[in-house]
């Protein structure tokens, strides 16, 4: 049957369009169900048995939810009890258009069997298609297509009721309108009987789980009823998506993404993506000003009058009231924040009208437990401070307290102080290395389940040995001498070296990658799940592969005496570095060591010894450092920063000592040889493939950022260049002031700050290549494809140029690969993230079996009211406030310009030494911290005094 | 003026012989007639892997070893013989281009014609430089196929005193596979009007002319005007015509005379309607059975 | 989510279809008394008159003439009201001539333009509605406009254009539809020769396979009802021609 539909459509331009689409109404969709006997489907996917024990539904029966009951209650709807779901087309349509990551949500299910969720597609449907009407909006169609829908399944089914003791449908719905005006067009009356009940009734009713009831989402309806808030309205009201459009057009709003700052709730920037690359961001300060915006939400801003602009304020504020409704502190505190601001530091400041799109995910935190105890209102803390805090409401409270629990954000009255939302899941009393460790690679997104069976299916069979036929496609490379070089303790080596002298006299070098693109074959599940994952994150003590351990650890582990497959790159060379030729083969190589960087060092160093391995290093080493050389000389930045590693127990995996990471020769000539061999094969993708080559760029920064490392370099007296990469290398080089050897560190780990994002991208969508921190024109990875997916890709990419492999289509996609580069992008920022934050939870934890320790540091930073204080030997940094709420405020003088801070007598500049007791402040668990209290210099009334070191907490002694 | 509209629709076939039934003699497009190889290629068809396959839609017809397909409907195929009506295209030297609705025009030869002033007159160079005295672009003439060249282009004469420049009257193009073949394509019909069926699908009517006049070597027009009534038969005639060819009867002296006579209980303007159409195509089958029966 | 969807997980497309179905194809011969051949057809809502006229004595330029052949003359053209937005199309816009040259050369690898050297036949296309597809159901058009002209023919000439969504091959796309990357095929159905393939965005070889197969397969579906109309056709103008 053909329907022609017919619709009007407004063009950008402002003209009517009438577009005319064909709709072929079909007979051959079935109804999914294992009763229908009707129906010739293949396949069934709704139970014959479909029972879930609820009161109000003793019968077996089908649910039916509408669109809003999806949108709202999908995290009931995610419980394994609730099954036998049909998902109309016209809900998952809807719900395609309201929420992405809903969507997402529902399609999973769809495709999990056990949850038996059917879609039925009843707008292709011949009974069950409606029109719109004259006068009907395209909501109450599709409400009315729901309904016809679902009176159309139970007149489907009725003939089956007697053999399935009376299966039935249940349409879930929340909106009373389309509840009565389905009770009134007879659902009720006509023979097949529809069942309609809102979604709250219904999971109230369940008999087996009423923890569900947690999960149940505020519907609107209820909020009216139980205010609890004061009338007054607290926020102003948002505008209507029109208007936001309609002023972002003519440039009275600007739209753009909303970050909260981490260090004050009352703040935050919206940044307003510009013409071509640059972009402006508005400042927003106050709650007025923020209106309900959530980090990351997208946001229309207006800017505020000129005169009214200000500064970004340098307060660490954080919204410490334990369980405060009312608003009387808060004032106070946004006062704090208009404290006078010098014309030229003021900002584009302004003020949130709307909400385009907002972008709530579940967060993790803990639950503040309301001091009424029979409350059922509790607010819940957000790990991420950055995240207001959210009220929720469960009667789980004693249960909840003390744990780490996942929440979901539900809606933002504006009369509402705090968002609402709903309890989602428990992930373990909070403290516990698991509970913590799971919070944090949530928090960033790190996927970590276990591997699947689908992807475990594509590893190869073990015992595993290289075919003979692949034997003949390779280059065989066992005789040569590779060696490999990495930190100890490492399992999945993927680089290994070689080099010897030619007949010629030339140098032969060869860098060895292992073959992870050979396991792992383009668009199977383990492909999918690696490109997902991206990466491998290095917690501390913990490593969430990217491939199966199999894998890493072993097949592609480039161990010793083992024949792996590599990929090679091989370079001749002069005895002064110069690449005479290249070379780049599939090839079967026999590492004859796997050392470690000091073990490697000793080799070198030790003269005694003259076996093959060891003048293999020599050699490299040698044309290393001629590399490296040549490398600064072009410009190359060498940045710093503090790394820290921990021995850990043995045992109980906690961490006895802490270690800042040493850089040794050796390191810096695996560094050298992997670089080279990265910017060769970038230079070959490049040409091969000028439209799909994945490289890696590192943009210059904008000139701004260094700002805050001249000032510094300023205070003692140095100059600093920055005009370009060569200039800042310079002059950090020669940047030193006597008597303070650690200065010309603290100013390379201050440069690193100032740095850009190196991001990967597809060499179709780019112009500009150009890596800044390596001053190389073009750079990509390729050394790391064990631990990274985009060195899976060169390596694919290099193999199809080589001829070594054959192409497949995303390959040369370049919108695909675009959007690849996002995702590692994203997934590498985020293991970086997860890495830090987990080293902060070990220092933690360092901290807490020590006790008080008293250290010597350098103050990095100076904000408005703390200084921020880097302690070298533990590479931790740290926050030393000066007002605290509990004591009067000393007398605090901050100087924009220095920048510099007085507090009392004394003034604090960048880089001044001072000494800190830490402790662990452990009174808000969720967010334990590192305490730091000035000791030294003295400031009667802020310093304390040295505490008494207790004497199994002795400084540690570090060997280096 | 009142002017009659109506809606396109399809339009209804008249049938009055057998119904339609599969009729295995009809082909199309690459059907493959027979696998045989003792039969010989005729035209619409072509060898495909020694399968002597149809390439044009129509009904085979068999003669002898011999395989054709006869498309519907197709331009005109002349043969020697044949009554043309056509218009001069162009002038050349020593030839006319004459469009026939055929595959290419045809050539009528300055030798081909008769000139005034007799049959056994020289050519002259002079004669060439005025043929455009004679015949012009755009002038139409009756003739007849003198000889096939081996493009396929015709070569026309109109040495006879039948053939030669039309005056005034009215030109009707149908299909060619319309006419039916006889002895004689020129007919004075009883009512007042003379025709000439061309074999080429063009029909010429006009005013049945008083006698002839010899000398003008069929190169004299008469400009006299036609009567009222004259015309009205011209028109109802043309009219007619489209009628049949709408229906698809064969065409001749006697199909369009009972058209013709069917047709006069209605206007002529109004012999055009469909549904008129319909009644007088069905009238005139009906006599023509009668006649054959 | 930006865009459409254009193939649901239940194998739906957007207008209803499943990924291999094609549109309603609605046809008529023989639309005008004047011209040798002429056609009109539906594809779904794209609609397109095709009319043929020779062969004949070349007109125009007589430097074009063949020899040996017949020249085909192609000309394409949209209605002014054809798309949703109503523009002007001045003759010559390059996409026609693009289509023009494209239907000839789909033309001249089907008509057997040996049999009539140095004469000329014109086949005229008006696209009257497009929702996409232009190409695909001014080919079939034409086809059946050139076999009601009495051309000879080898075959058929059918044609579909094939998408590429989601690892699937969509046969014969709606104007919604035809921002993948799209495929479009004149096949000679019998023989399954390729008269005209012609692709202009990038597509991985490996899929091309895939795509080709569908869009063969979509040609023998349009061959089929094709077929159906020509041989409906000939059984009404035959029945007429009977008698006497």
């Amino acid at each position: 049957m053909l329907k022609s539909k017919t619709f009007v459509k407004k063009t950008r331009s402002g003209g009517v369009m009438k577009i005319v689409r064909e709709h072929y109404l079909r007979d051959d969709i079935w109804c999914g169900s294992e009763v229908c006997t009707g129906c010739k489907q293949e396949s069934t996917v709704l139970q014959k048995d479909a029972c879930i024990e609820s009161n109000l539904c003793s019968y077996p029966h089908y649910l039916i939810p509408d669109t809003n009951v999806v949108l709202h209650q999908i995290d009931v709807l995610e419980d394994p009890v609730i099954r036998n779901v049909i998902i109309l087309q016209t809900v998952l349509q809807e719900v395609r258009h309201r929420s992405a990551p809903i969507y997402k949500r529902v399609k999973d299910m769809i495709h999990e069997k056990e949850k038996h969720f059917y879609t039925f597609t009843n707008e292709h449907h011949r009974e069950t298609f409606i029109e719109r009407e004259p006068g009907e909006t395209a909501n109450d169609r599709n409400d009315r297509a729901i309904r016809v829908s679902a009176k159309w399944y139970s007149q489907h089914l009725k003939p089956f009721e007697a053999d399935t003791e009376g299966l039935k449908v249940v349409l879930l719905t929340n909106d009373l309108r389309n509840k009565q005006t389905a009770e009134e067009s007879g659902f009720r009356m006509s023979s097949a009987t529809v069942f309609i009940i809102s979604g709250e009734e219904y999971i109230k009713s369940l008999i087996a789980n009423p923890e569900l009831v947690d999960r149940l989402a505020l519907s609107n309806d209820e909020k009216v009823t139980n205010e609890i808030t004061s009338s007054k309205l607290l926020y102003p009201e948002h505008l209507p998506l029109s208007r936001i459009q309609a002023g972002i057009k003519s440039g009275s709003f600007l739209q753009g993404t909303f970050r909260a700052s981490r260090d004050n709730y009352l703040e935050a920037t919206v940044f307003v993506q510009g013409e071509g690359e640059d972009g402006t961001e508005v400042l927003l300060q106050g709650l007025q000003n923020l209106n309900r915006a959530v980090h990351q939400d997208v946001v229309a801003v207006q800017l505020l009058p000129r005169n009214q602009w200000v500064a970004p304020s340098s307060v660490v504020l954080q919204d410490e009231g334990a369980a405060k409704d009312d608003n009387v502190d808060e004032e106070e505190e946004e006062n704090t924040l208009k404290e006078s601001a010098t014309e030229s530091v003021r900002k584009p400041t302004g003020k949130v009208v709307g909400i385009i799109k907002r972008n709530w995910r579940p967060f993790c935190g803990m639950l503040n437990v309301s001091q009424i105890k029979e409350s059922t209102r509790h607010l819940f803390t957000p790990a991420d401070r950055r995240i207001p805090r959210i009220r929720i409401e469960t009667r789980q409270a004693a249960t909840l307290a003390g744990q780490r629990i996942m929440v979901a954000i539900d809606g933002w009255p504006k009369d509402s102080r705090y968002p609402n939302g709903h309890f989602v899941r428990s992930l373990g009393s909070a403290g516990e290395k698991e509970t913590e460790e799971e919070v944090l690679l949530l928090e960033h997104d790190v996927p970590h389940q276990a591997f699947s069976q689908a992807v475990l299916s594509f590893l190869p069979k073990m015992p595993w040995a290289i075919t003979p036929e692949e034997m003949a496609k390779r280059m065989d490379l066992r005789h040569l001498t590779v060696c490999s070089v990495d930190p100890p303790g490492c399992t999945d080596i993927d680089d290994a070296l070689h080099c010897r002298e030619l007949e010629n006299g030339n140098l032969e070098v060869g860098v060895h990658i292992a073959d992870v693109s050979h396991f792992i074959r383009p668009g199977n599940a383990l492909d999918k799940e690696a490109a997902n994952r991206g990466t491998t994150v290095y917690l501390c003590g913990k490593r969430i592969d990217m491939v199966p351990e199999l894998l890493s650890s072993n097949l592609c582990s480039l161990r010793s005496n083992v024949e792996r497959l590599a990929f090679s790159c091989i370079w001749e060379m002069n005895h002064k570095a110069e690449i005479l030729s290249t070379k780049f083969t599939k090839s079967i190589i026999n590492s004859k060591a796997s050392l470690t960087y000091a073990e490697a060092q000793m080799r070198i160093d030790d003269t005694s010894m003259n076996d093959e391995i060891t003048t293999s290093l020599r050699g490299l080493n040698k044309l290393a450092k001629i590399l490296k050389r040549q490398r600064i000389e072009k410009g190359a930045l060498t940045l710093s920063s503090l790394e820290v590693r921990f021995h850990m127990d043995s045992e109980t995996h906690d961490p006895i000592e802490l270690q800042t990471k040493e850089l040794m020769e050796t390191n810096s000539m695996v560094e050298e040889f992997m670089l080279l061999a990265n910017i060769s094969v970038a230079q070959k993708i490049y040409d091969e493939f000028s439209e799909c080559a994945l490289l890696r760029k590192h943009p210059a920064p904008p000139p701004s950022n260094y700002d805050i490392l001249l000032k510094a370099a300023k205070s003692k007296n140095v100059e600093i260049h920055t005009d370009s990469a060569k200039a800042l290398a310079d002059s950090l080089d020669g940047a030193r002031v006597k008597d303070f050897p650690y200065f010309n560190t603290l100013l390379r780990i201050l440069a690193t700050r100032c740095m850009m994002q190196a991001v990967y991208f597809c060499s179709g969508m780019d112009s500009d290549f150009h890596h800044y921190g390596l001053a190389s024109p073009i750079y990509t990875h390729f050394t790391s494809p064990i631990r990274r997916y985009a060195d899976i890709i060169v390596h694919r990419l290099l193999a199809v140029a080589i001829g070594a492999d054959s192409t497949y289509a995303d390959l040369m996609d370049k919108h695909k690969q675009s959007a690849l580069c996002n995702n590692l992008n994203y997934r590498h920022k985020m293991a970086q993230y997860a890495q830090r934050s987990s080293v902060a939870f070990h220092t933690q934890l360092f901290f807490k079996s020590r006790g008080i320790l008293n250290e010597e540091g350098f103050v990095l930073f100076v904000r408005k009211n703390a200084i921020i204080v880097l302690i070298p030997k533990f590479g931790l940094e740290g926050t030393v406030f000066f007002d605290s709420k509990d004591k009067t405020a000393p007398n605090i003088v901050f100087d924009e310009e220095g920048p510099t801070l007085t507090v009392e007598q004394h003034t604090f500049h960048i880089f001044d030494k001072v000494k800190v007791t830490i402790s662990l402040d452990a009174s808000n668990i969720q967010h334990q911290k590192i305490r730091m209290a000035l000791t030294e210099p003295v400031i009667p009334g802020v310093s304390v005094p040295v505490p008494d070191v207790e004497p199994q907490a002795k400084k540690p002694k570090l060997d280096r | 003026m009142a002017a009659d509209m109506r809606l396109p629709r399809v339009r209804k076939t008249l049938s009055v012989s057998e119904s339609a039934s599969h009729r295995r003699d009809l082909v199309v497009p690459g059907d493959i007639i027979t696998s045989d190889t003792g039969f010989m290629r005729g035209h619409g068809t072509y060898v495909d892997d020694d399968k002597l396959t149809a390439s044009v839609a129509g009904e085979v017809q068999r003669v002898d070893k011999l395989i054709c397909v006869r498309p519907l409907k197709t331009r005109f195929n002349g043969e020697v013989g044949d009554v043309v009506v056509g218009r001069i295209t162009e002038v050349q030297q020593k030839r006319w281009k004459v469009e026939t609705n055929s595959r290419l025009d045809s050539v009528l030869l300055l030798s081909s014609v008769n000139l005034p002033g007799g049959e056994l007159r020289r050519r002259s160079a002079e004669d060439e430089l005025t043929m455009r005295e004679y015949l012009q672009e755009g002038d139409l003439i009756s003739a007849e196929v003198q000889s096939v060249f081996s493009d396929g282009a015709l070569s026309l004469h109109t040495r006879s005193l039948k053939y030669g420049k039309l005056g005034q009257g009215v030109l009707v193009q149908l299909s060619p596979s319309l006419v039916k073949r006889q002895k004689t394509h020129f007919h004075n019909l009883p009512c007042g009007a003379s025709v000439i069926l061309g074999n080429n699908g063009f029909v010429w009517l006009y005013p049945t002319p008083g006698q002839q006049e010899e000398e003008a070597g069929g190169f004299y027009t008469s400009l006299e005007p036609v009567s009222l009534a004259d015309r009205e038969v011209i028109s109802r005639l043309r009219n007619c015509l489209l009628a049949l060819a709408a229906h698809k009867v064969l065409l001749f002296d006697t199909s369009l005379l009972y058209c013709y006579e069917s047709s006069l209980q209605h206007q002529v303007k109004d012999i055009l309607k469909p549904e008129v159409m319909e009644e007088i195509v069905m009238l005139t089958q009906q006599k023509l059975l009668e006649q054959e029966g | 989510m930006a865009g459409l969807e254009l193939l649901s997980d239940q194998g739906y497309r957007l207008d209803g279809r499943k990924a291999t179905e094609l549109r309603k194809v609605q046809a008529r011969m023989g639309v005008f008394a004047q011209a040798d051949g002429s056609a009109y057809l539906e594809q779904g809502n794209t609609r397109a008159l095709a009319v043929v006229y020779g062969p004949h004595e070349m007109r125009g330029s007589r430097s074009r003439t063949l020899h040996d052949r017949a020249a085909i003359n192609c000309q394409y053209s949209m209605a002014t009201f054809s798309t949703a937005e109503r523009k002007r199309r001045p003759h010559g816009d390059r996409k026609s001539t693009e289509m023009s040259l494209h239907l000839k050369q789909t033309f001249e690898a089907a008509i057997m333009t040996q049999l009539y050297p140095r004469s000329q036949i014109d086949i005229y296309v008006k696209i009257l509605q497009s929702d996409g597809g232009n190409y695909s159901v001014c080919v079939n058009a034409a086809t059946l406009a050139v076999i009601d002209a009495g051309i000879p023919m080898r075959d058929y000439v059918c044609a579909c254009s094939v998408g590429f969504v989601d690892e699937t091959p969509l046969a014969d796309l709606c104007y919604a539809e035809e921002s993948v990357s799209s495929l479009s095929v004149a096949l000679l159905p019998r023989g399954g020769q390729i008269a005209l393939l012609q692709m202009d965005a990038r597509l991985h070889q490996d899929h091309l396979e895939a795509l080709m197969e569908a869009a063969m397969t979509a040609c023998k579906g349009v061959s089929k009802v094709l077929d159906e109309v020509v041989r409906q056709h000939l059984q009404e103008a035959a029945v007429l021609n009977v008698c006497p």
